[in-house]
């Protein structure tokens, strides 16, 4: 039961190959290039999606913001097309490695901060003492923003690896607590499993709304640094 | 949050000029300060450290 339980998280192979860069690279399938003026209506129903969510992320940017534009808006559409099939029975989520989320987080994280001391160095350097800070807290201040600042990449990747994660083992030991209670009891199985469907559903908006939370916190450290 | 009109408005003078926790200037000034304070600390103490006589087994 144990090893069932963690297996789903293991890095994927088949005969001997690790499988898990296709696996990552197979959500860019779902989103297909429009070639026409006037398209079908998955790729019309995917511009709409994309135009909406751009509109209302990049309202808070200049215009040395919005270069990154399609950076942020590959981030959203990377994370939550990955959560969503990683709902799917058996899929493995590359969003529950640790590694995968940092590999995102900590560049883009870094990308913010050196844009910002490249840029406006004495407002970046500024920012670490908030303004009015009584003179005997100024050093302990400058430290705990320091410290505040350099666990940014780190919050960003574990939110979601945990929040994903969590949500995957609740799924699998509601299931088999499902399953187990039905040779002992047929209702308490039927309430489980009606817990399980509520928490299926709550796993469909947690994979959403972590893709657009990790969004819009790059996007916040992004506006801070502009 | 950072106001530069705030900079005209406040008038400090002698070493809060430089070091008041209202201006950009001078919040990068205490920002620094506080670096190379720990620096120096971190500095004096590894040489401390380097320096003190080791006890000899006899």
């Amino acid at each position: 039961m144990n090893e069932n339980l963690f297996a789903s998280f293991a890095a994927p192979s088949m005969m001997g190959l690790p499988i898990v860069v296709l696996i990552v690279m197979f959500p860019s399938v779902l989103f297909p290039t429009p070639s026409r003026l006037i398209n079908n209506r998955l790729i019309s129903i995917q511009q709409w999606l994309i135009q909406l969510t751009s509109k209302q992320m990049l309202a808070i940017h200049n215009q040395k913001g919005q270069t990154w534009a399609l950076m942020l808006m590959s981030l959203i559409l990377f994370i939550s097309s990955t959560n969503l099939l990683g709902l799917l029975p058996h899929s493995f989520t590359p969003t529950t490695q640790l590694s995968m989320n940092l590999g995102m987080a900590i560049p883009l994280w870094a990308g913010t901060v050196i844009t910002g001391f490249r840029y406006k160095t004495k407002a970046s350097l500024a920012h670490f003492l908030p303004q009015g800070t009584p003179l005997p807290l100024i050093p302990m201040l400058v430290v705990i923003e320091t410290i505040s600042l350099l666990i940014q990449p780190m919050a960003l990747a574990v939110r979601l690896t945990a929040n994903i994660t969590a949500g995957h083992l609740l799924i699998h030991l509601i299931g088999g607590a499902t399953l187990a209670l039905i040779n002992i009891s047929a209702t308490t199985a039927f309430i489980t499993f009606i817990i399980l469907i509520l928490l299926t559903i709550l796993e469909f908006a947690v994979a959403l709304i972590q893709a657009y939370v990790f969004t819009l916190l790059v996007s916040l450290y992004l506006h801070d640094n502009t | 949050m950072t106001n530069p009109e705030m900079d005209a408005q406040v008038h400090f003078t002698d070493i809060k000029k430089h070091f008041n926790s209202y201006t950009l200037t001078s919040r990068m000034n205490w920002v620094l300060a506080t670096y190379e304070g720990i620096a120096l600390m971190i500095l004096y103490f590894k040489l401390r450290s380097t320096k003190a006589p080791t006890v000899k087994a006899t």
